[in-house]
């Protein structure tokens, strides 16, 4: 294959997620009745935010060879942590800050430090015990969601704090300020990725511990801030997802793991470890909430959407396994 | 020293006896199977049923499925093993759970729906408000709305579904859609969303707000899910009646909905009288005595037991809350439990 073809086809599978997101909002806005409009692309990202910001933490974990299947409940404790406190309704207390925008560090220092300590539990069994990190992860998503069926006893918690629902209202561009927060996640672990020494020696790690040991890694050390950013940045979605749905329930959240993990490795993250980047992880979580955007607009009977959630996962995970076959071959 | 322990032991015993308050007609344990805690309905249904059964002298012990109903088979295997005096259960499934009715009838177990009607088998006492019915009552209200918005029964309504695999939603549906169907000017556009999650909900809402400007009423089939319907409408710079809502439990947040404008009507299932049925009612259910089908009064309500063929059956009407009644404390979701205890049924 002559360099100028074969440049241009390694162009296209590094990022063929975002062409798959390209054709198929072409496919959605061409069948679709009503997809193509500024309000729906708005929608399509915005949805993203939640999504998107967990995805972030649980591929850094997955890049560095590991597991985290906690993300889903520590973000459905922050989201509770963040209603309890600051919401007016229900259980919530309504505590007030004054001058009231303090409320939005402090809920989300709160949220951080919630998500962060579970993160470092997880990581100190995982790392400093040795246990199984889908078995450490798998009981505290079990645990953590149980603690906010307990701290909430079933109740939900409402009408959160104007300054924190300030976030979820207001639009720059026509997309609300939480999606430019996931945004300027992903801007921000990207470079970290793909810059920083922590960034490269995670991949290292992932790619073969034993060896980025030998190398003088602190793997330990590593894959310890790993499994707290983790927790940390699950609890931010968690706390995006308060805002968004301006309180918290207690099954808030329920089904975010699945569609993480779909995300991750439709925008090319190895299970294996050692491989991914996160650029394509917002690709992939896009992808997905254009195909849940479309279902909506679709009208289709309700027993059907989630057969047609799962085929078109299936069709995009499909496409990624066939980028692999083909790059590959070109290897 | 010996004998001096033992007295004080048996004393102690004999005062912890006396200290519980259903010491003098203590008729024994029965299991609530609550088919999940993550809801208020079902979490305020553990507070009245364990209230009500105490006030006529039976002790309770909840049972949470977390809505799987493999698990809650195991639960009615485990239950009927301990030969309690009953068993209430609120089926995660309405068909999948008759076997283990069917087991613990035969194993001389009385057993109560509560809430969740079991129509294919016989049970020996049902209270329900009627998913069926809860529909037909938000049919009316969305009728009385359309006109009140429209000038007539016509526009646009979105149902946001809980997750289409629960029975209870597609029942309530069945019911709201079947009293719509004589209107073919108003369109009806149903959704679901997935394991009765909120954000789910919430991006239902935002989606056809821009597919469909013009809905008029979203009408969720639980109040959580109406809290984010109500945050997307926001999002969406809606002021509160620009586009009317409506769900169906009678949860607390609803009622805050309610009084802060955004909600028109909550249909409300009359918790606390459904709960207390069944404790008005358990001494016959336990001595396996005729319930006599008739009216009566449960907690002011007018209420119609009926001989079906699935047994016993009370039927307590669900009411429709609005901005004129909300504040009425015989709505469960106004947390405020009636003050005089049940008696039992002669």
């Amino acid at each position: 294959m002559p360099p100028r073809q074969r440049k241009v086809l390694e162009f296209v599978l590094d990022n063929l997620v975002w062409f798959m997101l390209l054709v198929v909002l072409a496919i959605f806005s061409a069948t679709i009745p009503n997809y193509f409009q500024p309000g729906i692309f708005a929608n399509v990202i915005e949805q993203s935010s939640v999504l998107g910001v967990m995805s972030i933490g649980l591929a850094l974990v997955i890049i560095a060879g590991h597991m985290d299947l906690s993300v889903e409940s520590v973000a459905a404790l922050s989201a509770m942590a963040t209603g309890i406190l600051f919401a007016s309704s229900g259980i919530g207390m309504g505590i007030t800050l004054t001058p009231g925008w303090l409320v939005v560090p402090v809920s989300l220092v709160i949220g951080l430090a919630v998500g962060g300590l579970i993160g470092a539990l997880n990581g100190y069994l995982v790392i400093k015990i040795k246990m199984n990190a889908f078995i450490v992860t798998l009981s505290s998503y079990i645990w953590v969601r149980g603690l906010v069926v307990a701290a909430s006893g079933g109740r939900s918690a409402q009408n959160l704090a104007p300054d924190l629902r300030f976030l979820g209202i207001q639009r720059f561009l026509g997309i609300p300020l939480t999606a430019y927060i996931a945004i300027a996640c992903f801007i921000g672990f990207s470079f970290m990725m793909a810059k920083t020494r922590f960034g490269r020696h995670l991949i290292m790690i992932g790619g073969n511990e034993a060896a980025a040991f030998r190398a003088g890694i602190k793997v330990d050390k590593v894959l310890m801030i790993a499994f707290v950013l983790s927790g940390a940045i699950a609890a931010l979605a968690g706390w995006i997802l308060a805002i968004r749905t301006s309180g918290a329930t207690a099954n808030l959240g329920t089904g975010l793991l699945f569609n993480a993990f779909a995300a991750v490795v439709i925008g090319g993250v190895s299970l294996k470890g050692g491989v991914g980047a996160l650029p394509g992880v917002y690709a992939g979580v896009l992808l997905l909430s254009s195909i849940n955007t479309a279902i909506n607009l679709m009208g289709l009977p309700a027993h059907y959407t989630q057969v047609i959630h799962g085929l078109l996962v299936l069709a995009a995970v499909l496409l990624d396994t066939l980028k692999q076959t083909i790059r590959k071959r070109l290897a | 020293m010996r004998h001096l322990l033992k007295y004080g032991m048996v004393l102690l015993a004999g005062m912890a006896a006396l200290l519980h308050p259903a010491y003098a007609q203590d008729k024994g344990k029965v299991y609530y199977m609550v088919p999940t805690l993550i809801d208020e309905f079902q979490t305020g249904s553990v507070s009245a049923i364990e209230m009500f059964l105490k006030q006529v002298g039976y002790s309770v012990t909840t049972l949470n499925a977390d809505n799987k109903t493999d698990l809650q088979q195991s639960q009615m295997n485990d239950v009927i093993a301990l030969k309690p005096k009953a068993i209430i259960l609120a089926a995660v499934d309405f068909n999948a759970l008759a076997p283990s009715v069917e087991a613990a009838r035969a194993a001389g177990i009385p057993v109560v729906e509560f809430d969740r009607q079991i129509s294919s088998t016989m049970s020996d006492f049902t209270s329900v408000a009627g998913t069926v019915e809860i529909g037909y009552v938000a049919a009316e209200q969305v009728q009385r709305l359309l006109t009140e918005k429209n000038g007539s029964v016509k526009g646009k309504v979105l149902q946001v579904l809980g997750d289409p695999g629960d029975p209870y939603t597609l029942d309530i549906q069945k019911g709201f859609e079947e009293r719509m169907a004589k209107f073919p000017e108003v369109t009806i556009i149903s959704q679901p969303a997935m394991q009765w999650e909120a954000s789910n909900a919430g991006t239902i809402v935002s989606d056809q707000l821009l597919a469909n400007p013009d809905i008029d009423i979203v009408f969720s089939h639980a109040a959580h899910l109406s809290v984010a319907a109500v945050a997307s409408l926001e999002a969406a710079g809606k002021k509160p009646g620009e586009v009317y809502v409506m769900s169906s439990n009678g949860a607390p947040v609803a009622l805050d909905l309610i009084r802060q404008g955004w909600m028109q009507v909550e249909v409300e299932q009359p918790l606390y009288a459904q709960a207390a049925a069944i404790a008005m009612f358990m001494d016959k259910i336990v001595a396996k005595t005729k319930i006599e089908p008739g009216e009566y009064d449960v907690l002011g309500l007018k209420s119609t037991v009926t001989d079906e063929a699935w047994g016993p059956t009370i039927k307590i009407p669900g009411a429709a809350i609005t901005k004129d009644n909300v504040d009425d404390p015989s709505f469960w979701g106004n947390l405020k439990p009636p003050a005089t205890p049940v008696t039992s049924v002669p």
